[in-house]
């Protein structure tokens, strides 16, 4: 018996060992034929990432893809896959979309990074997508030169470390919640007004930004809590805030919420209050699940999108690939299609074709080259990265509700 | 327990929950009064109408999770196993609830009215009596076919091998539905008569309070379907069976009891009492998903706990008694709404070390806890 | 050729019909059909379809599969073969009606998408092997076919000559075993479990150097799941503790790491070892704390409790109320990284910490469990009142497993947060508790070894399954129950399952109330 088992074992160890494949392989190939890679491998800081002929240029991402927050994540690969299908082939090789689930935790960040990490083609990230995962992967990245783009990171602390590799597409807070909080003051005309938040890192921040604007600017904040999020009935605290009489609700945090707490407001005495989302709550679900409930509502976003002819091509291929329309599963589709194409049109720029017929791609020159993006017309917006590494600070724009459309009002 | 320590007195020296219990619940005790007193007497920052829309909303939601506490409870009470993946048995409901009225809505009734009516507005009634009739089934047979598959192969094992299956028996249902429906957040399609948010009126201190007709019908049903429940388990020969394989199954096989087969049927009715929960579910909160059930299922397993698991009163009364605590809770003590579940766990964990066995509970024999 | 086998064949049918369509609606299909094709060399992209010969092998296994489980264990060659047919016909007809549906949304080009998300036209098309209305009758002939052939192969396979020839090559492996152990010198044979522990040690000193930072992480995960298990055992195993909050106390050990040893939100740089210290303390008081008020709970309640507490311990680091003292939703950042002898540590520094770590916790372990703790705990597992009468303080000692239990989980969560350099409330959810109870009862209650296989199955296969992508919980939760079924006792169960065979007797003089005087202040 005992025997047997320490066999199991050792077969169990055996098993493990002829799993672990072999490192990572060094760049070969020095014929004096067409460009030669070593001298601008080299001198690169982070070497070359080398696509042997038959190998796909791959692009990761790493969202949560099951449990609560799923959504998110296969709305992200979603678009990602559109964004690669539309990408094409460069130089004879193909783009291909690994996207993982990193369940939107920390541990989970940590664990697909380190696979990426451990392959050799992939080349850059167009993720990670909850704040808690980048933290964890991030410095992973950083030591391999793996650019990363993610479109909806949004904790303001992820662009305070300094780090070289991470960017990002989303609005932080800071730039949004005073905007808002001044617009709600001076031209809404509006004096007392609650805060509610999701207790997550990006409507949270929003959430308290606008607050202490908005008490600044000499209005009154008669109430800035957290919710739980993922809940289906927000009766209780409206209730509770509608005695407190406020002019408006200002909520910072996502459509899921968003358009409970609208559903809500007209049975729990807060008919005459005005919903002031932010850009978590702006798309097309938040109109077609508040229907009436929604007319009157406020919301956000970085800047006017752009109505192009590549946004209408965007949202029929996706209706036509997946049978949703994009922004049904979280108002993330066009963000994740823009980083991923970013992602796709930088390694376009600075890879080459080596003497021995693999594709060379720098990753030093691709970390600057994502960094250094200027005046990117993507779907969702016109993007240009800063030294921090945050793409996108312009003002934002805010829409009303009125007859089922957002209309702009600035 | 405590009478048999007294008997060797000379070795229980120390007797520490004696002395801890006492100062615990007198710190919690004194917090709440504390909160209350603040609250309701210092401050007197809510008037009436705030207390009755937290009432009602506390009463339908309380009303869900005493249905779906039902089930954990029933299941608990006869096979001593909690049925971990009761959720997602609701969740399935749920979503057959939906469907229901996906397809009721499409269908266009010929000659009534002009524009033609739908299925589901021109007879709301029975469209809903459909629709409690398909998701009760469906959960079912859904409740029967877990028992099948997970658990009764692990019949006779000790009692933390079953809830292993069904956590995995969870995990493979929440994800197949989200691989089935996508991960999307869907809305139920009410009746027209019966829309979220519309309902009978009350005017309290000139302010509007809305009585939905949707909660009205959550509290309603979900107290009919108690009572029945009550009924069929004290007065009908599956009720007796049940509770004779509940306190002894080798005696009830004895006697003639297929014990397998009432375990069957006990899942089957835990589930379409799960179905029920989740159309009402659906019909009120008016969204449905793939992890829908996640978070009611939580609640309600605490539910059952609270009022004594295995004890029928007991889950009405912890899923009434916990709606209430989490809908009063936050604003009676002053605290924030995101602390609402701190709150609920806290009082349960409160009452549970004064009533070791919840608040309706017998001291249950050693070999059943 | 009587009614029962039309019965089973048809039941059987039914049930593997109905199980395909399932597969259908989640697009499994592809996703097996892709596995196939990769297994067999041809590499398939992310988002694209793998070639149609690939699904027809997908079919015929499942098909064979059908057939083979409609063959019931008696009845003559042709009856067998009888049943196989008629499990594949079901199978066959059923899928066929799918296929009918299929084919008539394919030619109205219907879009269900809007309900069933993955029944895209793409998809139905290679279910319906690319040739759409043939396709139907394909299907049916084809799982008729592999139904008959499925039978035939259970015929072959369960017939005598086969069970001989396994039971012969079972013999010979024994006895080649057998004369293995036999030519082995007196000294390897005696010393055979220490070499072995040897060759282990040598194999994971060597491991993590060579196999690269992705398994180095996945390693280390296991192992911190391996501690984690431990201290969960000791409260559940030895003294019959139903915990499921173990969450929390992880969280202690992490947060105390983390606020102890970052730059935000209180700007202590303790350094990492001081502060794992603080950590294993702070998850001391946690237990104690924990446990105080609810000695007297038992059984589930004790378990609904620990859960409240893990819930309670996560909302208040996410919420608002602590935020200036937690970082709230936002977690700490930026976790210092622990220094030996002057040396920064990277992955493989991390590997061979877990493994100390996992090392000095295994030893803990059975020091304790063979000591008079250990074996107090486990007499008030088995009966809490013959314990208290025969002098066990049944109390203090309940006290002491949480204590001890949160002492390891503090451990695990130290190593845990500075290893991600990140800690926030999202890596204490109520998951983390269910999967470390899971790891302690799917590897065997009490085992060590059972313990970290546990730990193998249940933080290594999910990255094993990663190439399921989003089907990979789906298979793991499916996996969970089979293994339940499978092995209820668990992987690697405990010699010792209870102290009926050996360790009465010594409990008894361990335990007896005379000889407890004098000790008792222990």
């Amino acid at each position: 018996m005992k025997l047997s088992r320490l066999f199991i074992l050792a077969v169990i160890f055996v098993m493990i060992l002829s799993a672990c494949g072999p490192a990572a392989e060094a760049p070969e190939a020095e014929e004096p034929v067409g460009v030669d890679p070593t001298e601008i491998c080299e001198n690169d800081d982070f070497g070359c990432a080398v696509i042997a002929p038959g190998q796909t240029i791959k692009i990761g991402m790493g969202s949560p893809m099951t449990g609560g927050n799923a959504a998110f994540g296969i709305d992200a690969e979603q678009a990602g896959m559109i964004a690669v299908a539309d990408a094409g082939e460069h130089e004879g090789f193909q783009f291909e979309l690994i996207a993982e689930d990193d369940g939107g935790t920390p541990e989970g960040g940590a664990a697909v990074a380190n696979k990426f990490a451990a392959d050799p083609t992939v080349v850059g990230v167009a993720g990670h997508l909850f704040s808690g995962a980048t933290f964890a992967a991030m410095p992973i990245y950083e030591e391999l030169g793996i650019p990363m783009l993610s479109p909806s990171a949004t904790n303001p602390d992820l662009t305070r470390q300094g780090s070289r590799v991470f960017n990002r597409v989303p609005f932080t807070d800071e730039a949004q919640g005073q905007a808002a909080a001044e617009y709600m003051f001076n031209d809404l005309g509006f004096r007392k007004v609650a805060f509610l938040h999701d207790g997550q890192d990006y409507g949270k921040g929003l959430a308290e930004i606008a607050a202490a604007t908005f008490e600044s600017l000499g209005g009154e904040v008669v109430e800035l809590m957290g919710i739980t999020p993922g809940e289906a009935d927000y009766s209780p605290v409206l209730s509770t805030i509608a005695a407190q009489s406020p002019d408006a609700l200002y909520f910072g945090g996502y459509t899921q919420e968003g358009v409970v707490l609208t559903n809500n407001m007209p049975t729990s005495g807060m008919e005459y209050v005005v919903f002031f989302g932010c850009d978590g709550t702006f798309g097309v679900d938040y109109l077609a699940r508040t229907g009436a409930n929604g007319e009157g509502t406020y919301h956000a976003t970085p800047r006017t999108p752009p109505e192009t002819p590549e946004k209408d091509g965007f949202d029929a291929a996706y209706q036509e690939r997946w049978g949703q329309a994009p922004g049904e599963l979280s108002p993330f589709s066009w963000n994740s299609y823009d980083t991923t194409t970013m992602l796709i049109k930088m390694v376009k720029e600075v890879s080459f074709v080596g003497t021995d017929g693999s594709l060379y791609i720098p990753r030093g020159a691709l970390v600057d080259a994502v960094r250094n993006l200027t005046s990117y017309v993507g779907i969702s917006g016109t993007y240009t990265c800063f030294p921090d590494g945050d793409c996108n600070i312009e003002g934002p724009t805010f829409w009303i509700v009125e007859n089922g459309d957002f209309v702009a009002v600035n | 327990m405590d009478a048999n320590q007294s008997s060797p007195p000379k070795l229980t020296r120390r007797n520490y929950s004696k002395i801890i219990r006492p100062i615990f619940g007198i710190l919690v005790l004194g917090y709440i009064l504390w909160r209350l007193y603040l609250v309701l007497i210092v401050e007197q920052a809510y008037s009436a109408e705030v207390w009755v829309r937290l009432l009602i909303s506390g009463l339908i939601i309380g009303g869900v999770y005493a249905l779906i506490a039902i089930g954990y409870t029933l299941v608990y009470g006869i096979l001593f196993m909690i049925n971990f993946a009761h959720g997602e048995v609701m969740m399935i409901g749920t979503f057959a609830g939906y469907f229901l009225f996906e397809i009721t809505k499409g269908i266009n009734v010929a000659g009534a009215g002009n524009p033609p009516l739908s299925f589901s507005d021109a007879y709301p009634f029975l469209s809903v009596i459909l629709a409690f009739l398909v998701g009760m089934t469906v959960s079912a047979t859904a409740g029967y076919f877990l028992e099948k598959i997970a658990y009764r192969p692990l019949r006779g094992a000790p009692r933390l091998i079953p809830l292993i299956s069904a956590i995995g028996a969870s995990f493979f249902l929440q994800n197949a539905a989200q691989l089935l429906f996508s991960p999307q957040v869907r809305d139920y399609a009410n009746p027209q008569a019966i829309a979220r948010g519309s309902g009978w009126n009350l005017m309290i201190n000139e302010s509007r309070i809305v009585i939905t007709y949707t909660g009205v019908l959550t509290f309603v049903l979900s107290i009919l379907l108690m009572i029945g429940l009550y009924v069929m388990v004290q007065k009908t020969k599956l009720g007796k069976a049940m509770r004779a394989v509940a306190s002894d199954k080798k005696t009830a096989a004895l006697m003639g009891i297929d014990v397998d087969a009432i375990i069957s049927r006990t899942f089957i009715i835990s589930g379409a009492l799960a179905g029920a929960a989740g159309v009402m579910w659906g019909l009120h909160n008016g969204l449905v998903h793939f992890y829908v059930g996640f978070l009611p299922g939580i609640k309600a397993f605490t539910a059952a706990v609270l009022g004594g698991i295995g004890n029928i009163p007991g889950a009405m009364l912890g899923g009434m008694f916990l709606g209430l605590v989490e809908s009063l809770g936050p604003t009676a003590l002053g605290i924030s709404f995101q602390l609402k579940d701190v709150i609920a766990f806290l009082i349960m964990i409160v009452i549970l070390v004064f009533r070791p066995s919840g608040l309706l509970g017998e001291v249950l024999s050693e070999e059943k806890v | 050729m009587n009614k029962e086998t039309i019965r089973t064949g048809s039941q059987k049918g039914l049930l593997f019909g109905i199980v395909m369509i399932f597969l259908v609606l989640i697009n499994f299909h592809i996703m097996a059909a892709t596995m196939i094709s990769k297994v067999l060399g041809t590499n398939v992209l992310r988002g694209a379809f793998p070639e149609v010969r690939f699904m027809i092998i997908f079919l015929v296994i499942f098909g064979m599969w059908a057939g083979w489980s409609a063959v019931r264990r008696e009845g003559s060659t042709t009856n067998k073969l009888f049943e196989g047919l008629i499990g594949g016909m079901t199978t066959g007809l059923v899928v066929a009606l799918f296929g009918l549906i299929l084919f008539f949304l394919l030619e109205t080009q219907t879009d269900v998408r809007r309900y069933l998300t993955a029944l895209s036209f793409a998809s139905i098309d290679i279910f319906l092997l690319g040739l759409r209305g043939m396709g139907i009758l394909t299907l049916f002939g084809l799982f008729t076919l592999t139904g008959v052939l499925g039978g035939a192969l259970a015929v072959g396979l369960r017939s005598q000559a086969v069970a001989n020839f396994i039971k012969k090559i079972k013999t010979s492996i024994r006895n080649l075993r057998q004369r293995i152990t036999d030519s082995l010198p007196d000294n390897v044979k005696k010393y055979g479990k220490y070499i072995f522990y040897l060759l282990l040690l040598v194999l994971l000193l060597l491991l993590p150097a060579r196999w690269g930072s992705y398994n180095n992480f996945v390693f280390g995960m296991v192992g911190i799941y391996v501690i984690l298990g431990i201290g969960l055992n000791i409260m559940l195993g030895l003294s019959g503790q139903f915990m499921i909050g173990i969450a929390a106390l992880f969280a202690m050990g992490a947060y105390s790491v983390a606020l102890l040893n970052s730059p935000f939100p209180h700007g202590l740089m303790w350094g990492f070892w001081p502060s794992l210290a603080v950590g294993v303390v702070m998850a001391v008081i946690g237990g104690l704390l924990l446990g105080l008020p609810i000695m007297r709970l038992r059984g589930d309640y004790l378990g609904i409790v620990t859960l409240g507490f893990g819930e309670i311990i996560r909302i208040l680091l996410n919420s608002d109320l602590l935020t200036d003292l937690t970082g709230g939703p936002r977690g700490i950042q930026n976790i210092q990284q622990p220094t030996f002898l002057g040396m920064p540590f990277n992955d493989v520094s991390y590997a061979y910490l877990i493994i100390i770590a996992m090392a000095v916790s295994i030893f803990l372990y059975y020091r304790i469990e063979n000591s008079r703790t250990g074996r107090a705990w486990l007499s008030i597992k088995e009966d809490a009142l013959v314990s208290q009468a025969t002098g066990v303080d049944v109390q203090k000692y309940k006290l002491l497993a949480l204590c001890v239990g949160a002492a390891f989980a503090g451990l695990a969560g130290g190593i845990f947060a500075a290893r991600n350099q990140f800690t926030g409330p999202n890596d204490h959810t109520l998951m983390v508790s269910i999967n470390v109870l899971s790891v302690v009862i799917v590897g065997g209650i009490n085992s060590i070894p059972g313990i970290i296989l546990g730990s193998f199955a249940l933080r290594g296969l999910p990255e094993l399954l990663r190439e399921l992508e989003t089907y990979r919980l789906l298979v793991f939760g499916a996996l969970l129950v089979f293994m339940m079924i499978v092995r209820p006792e668990g992987l690697w169960p405990a010699s010792r399952p209870d102290l009926e065979e050996k360790g009465n007797t010594g409990l008894k003089e361990d335990l007896d109330p005379e000889e407890n005087e004098g000790r008792s202040d222990d």
